[in-house]
């Protein structure tokens, strides 16, 4: 009875983890542990800071990847749309006081007419111009985010205080619970978006536009999409931001951060999640928790940016398909030998095979 | 003011819909014309918004306010110069020409610092040796990107080289701070002494009137002509110059045809740098000081009026940059705070009109 148990539920375990999201999950929960662990104060407080801040990047990074992986778009408006996300549940939940969802449906709904606007430029203007206009676009929100004083704070910044979440009151824990939780829920979607129609006819627009439309796939229609996703989840990334750091300041959102996402989506690789979420905590994650206690970072605060900028040459030059592509190639590469050694093992011990 | 710009966009906007609807659709030669009537448009737009602009703030003012920016257009023309000629010749958009630029003026910088200290040069020649220094910094980096990078990545798509050279800003900004020091350098102008322009009583242009250009622009203005004629004169006559110019329509059919591509497109990015390096020497001494991303905002202008040129041309980029200077100017004039917002969106509001900008030509693409 007991062993018919034991393997019903070995059974099922095995199933779950042959589930397409189950490392996903796991991920979350590690993520989870890890905040549980600092209130106990098993962890260090600065390693779980850069593991939340690291997975709010990563949301965007997610969001540009939909772009720039499958969309084949190159845009530097990110940090414009992150830094929008802050101001916006900054001003209606700060300094306006409407409830939180409230000012989650606001950004929401102008991170979709700003993704419809910058997506119908996309019509216009394409391949090497996009980057420039989507680069004048954020320098655009970088000027309102200074001189909008009433709604941004001006160069002061805005800071933002505890929230409540259909009314409860919102703990850092709590917050950072919310976060992770929220991360995961964006991983599935883009898995989910990934793997539809949606996702291939992204794709096919992105190595040829006129063979894609050929096929019956609508430039307009998935040309607004990427855009109205990618910059939905850039909104949605600065809302989270804002709720963990509770500060945002114009200086912040200029173009090294556009640039380190970009960093991070393409040493990564920018067509796999896992690939993102490797990159994000190369770039991001490294910085945070282990560079910035070495002495000579600790000098140098800006020299890290010499380690993103020098990872996104030598990808681009030799590893085109991001760093997931090394891991990939190098237990491909690690089977072979194991094969080889176990014929060599073989022939010593039965001798050599007789044809 | 914004106001009347806005209502003279929207007419324009609604007389073009209407020709298009009733006239333009239904003739034989529909693309040509509708082409005509948009430049038309585009041209009395820009001209009309001018003359009401110079009305509300008289030519005296608007002129003055021409002079005092007039730096700021030299170094937007030559920073623009070296975008379009790397664009020409390598296909890519160099992210990061201010950042090379500004690794030189850093050179330049930390030069007149110690010569100051230790000879008793006059500051002049010290300033022009320095402006030498960094433009040669500058074509030591651009020449270095080309020869290591650029040369080794033939099989990138121009995106994919686009991100290299987004790489190398990060780069670049990571290693200015090392090896300068984070505190911004300080550093004299070519000259304080301001030249005043009077014209007579009897005078057609401004009787009665005088014009005060500063000392530095002058010198500005007098460097940046020289350099960018002698561009354009090198492109027209020399041997490089026509190399450049084949390889800039079809880099396989020009090195086939014996032209040294590898040597064209590594001087292309050594003297981008060169101009950049100048350029960005020439904007710190203006505005006093220096610190690691000084230039971006420059080389953001830089890119816009590259598109709302085109890219496709070597002219078209510099009225560009002429005309965002003065789109500026003017708009400074009417509200400090918001004029970059009102100059971009213009600009995006023009090159949504015409996406290869004002002089650019549609480039044919083979499927």
């Amino acid at each position: 009875m007991g062993s018919y148990w034991f393997e019903k539920t070995y059974k099922t375990i095995q199933s779950f983890s042959k589930h397409p999201l189950f490392g996903y999950v796991m991920f979350g929960i590690v993520l989870l542990l890890a905040l549980f662990l600092n209130s106990f104060e098993l962890l260090s407080r600065s390693i779980t800071t850069a593991l939340i801040l690291t997975t709010i990047y990563a949301t965007v990074a997610l969001g540009f990847s939909l772009l720039l992986g499958y969309g084949g778009l190159a845009s530097l408006g990110t940090a414009g749309f992150v830094g929008l996300g802050t101001y916006l549940v900054g001003h209606f939940s700060g300094t306006q006081d409407y409830p939180f969802i409230v000012s989650l449906l606001i950004a929401l709904g102008v991170a979709i007419v700003i993704g419809l606007i910058v997506g119908f430029i996309s019509l216009r203007i394409e391949g090497l111009y996009l980057a420039i206009i989507t680069l004048g676009l954020a320098e655009i929100l970088k000027e309102i985010f200074k001189s909008f004083e009433a709604f941004t704070g001006g160069n002061n910044g805005l800071s933002f205080r505890d929230f409540d979440l259909l009314g409860i009151e919102m703990s850092p824990l709590a917050t950072n619970v919310l976060i992770v939780v929220a991360f995961i829920a964006v991983i599935v979607m883009t898995h989910n978006i990934i793997n539809s129609p949606t996702g291939r006819a992204l794709l096919a627009m992105k190595n040829s536009t006129t063979a894609a439309q050929s096929m019956g796939i609508g430039l307009l229609k998935y040309r607004l999409l990427a855009f109205v996703l990618s910059t939905v989840y850039a909104v949605f990334g600065g809302l989270l931001y804002m709720l963990n750091q509770q500060f945002s300041q114009p200086t912040t959102w200029s173009l090294d951060f556009s640039l380190n996402i970009l960093a991070a989506v393409i040493v990564g690789g920018a067509q796999s999640i896992a690939g993102i979420i490797l990159g994000t905590f190369l770039i991001f994650g490294l910085d945070l928790a282990v560079l910035q206690k070495i002495p000579f970072f600790v000098a140098n605060p800006n020299a890290t940016w010499i380690v993103n900028g020098a990872l996104i040459i030598l990808v681009i030059m030799f590893y085109p398909g991001g760093l997931i592509r090394l891991f990939k190639n190098l237990h491909a590469s690690f089977i072979t030998q194991c094969k080889k050694l176990k014929k060599k093992w073989s022939v010593y011990r039965y001798g050599e095979e007789r044809h | 003011m914004l106001l009347d710009l806005t209502i003279l966009i929207g007419v324009m906007g609604l007389i073009y819909g209407l020709l298009n609807f009733f006239w333009i659709r239904k003739l034989e030669r529909k693309d040509k014309a509708g082409r005509i009537v948009r430049n038309v448009m585009i041209t009395l737009i820009i001209l009309i918004g001018f003359v009401m602009a110079i009305r509300e703030m008289t030519l005296h003012m608007f002129l003055q306010v021409v002079f005092l920016n007039l730096t700021g257009l030299c170094v937007l023309a030559l920073a623009t110069t070296g975008i379009v000629l790397i664009f020409r010749t390598s296909v890519t958009t160099n992210f990061a020409q201010g950042m090379m630029a500004a690794f030189g003026a850093y050179a330049g910088a930390n030069l007149v610092l110690s010569m100051t200290e230790k000879t008793e040069i006059p500051i002049i020649y010290v300033l022009f040796i320095a402006m030498g220094v960094a433009a040669f910094v500058s074509f030591l980096i651009g020449l270095f990107v080309d020869v290591v990078i650029i040369r080794n990545g033939k099989n990138i798509t121009p995106v994919g080289k686009q991100m290299i050279t987004m790489g190398l800003v990060l780069m670049l900004l990571g290693l200015i701070p090392l090896v300068y020091g984070t505190l911004p350098i300080s550093i004299q102008a070519f000259s304080y002494e301001p030249k005043i322009i009077s014209f007579g009583e009897n005078s057609w242009l401004l009787p009665g009137k005088s014009l005060i250009l500063p000392g530095h622009n002058f010198y500005t203005l007098i460097i940046s002509v020289v350099m960018i004629g002698a561009l354009f004169l090198a492109l027209k006559f020399t041997k490089w110059g026509l190399g450049v110019r084949a390889t800039a329509s079809n880099e396989t059919v020009a090195s086939m045809m014996g032209v040294n591509t590898r040597l064209i497109t590594a001087m292309s990015w050594a003297i981008a740098g060169a101009f950049g390096g100048v350029a960005a020497f020439l904007y710190a001494s203006e505005g006093g000081s220096l610190s690691a991303s000084y230039m971006v905002p420059i080389q953001v202008d830089a890119f816009l009026s590259s598109v709302l040129g085109g890219f496709s041309t070597f002219g078209g980029p510099i009225v560009g940059a002429i005309l965002i200077n003065l789109f500026k100017s003017v708009a400074s004039f009417f509200s400090s705070v918001w004029a970059n917002v009102i100059v971009y969106t213009l600009v995006l509001v023009i090159v949504l009109f015409k996406p290869f900008g004002l002089f650019g030509k549609k480039l044919s693409k083979k499927v």
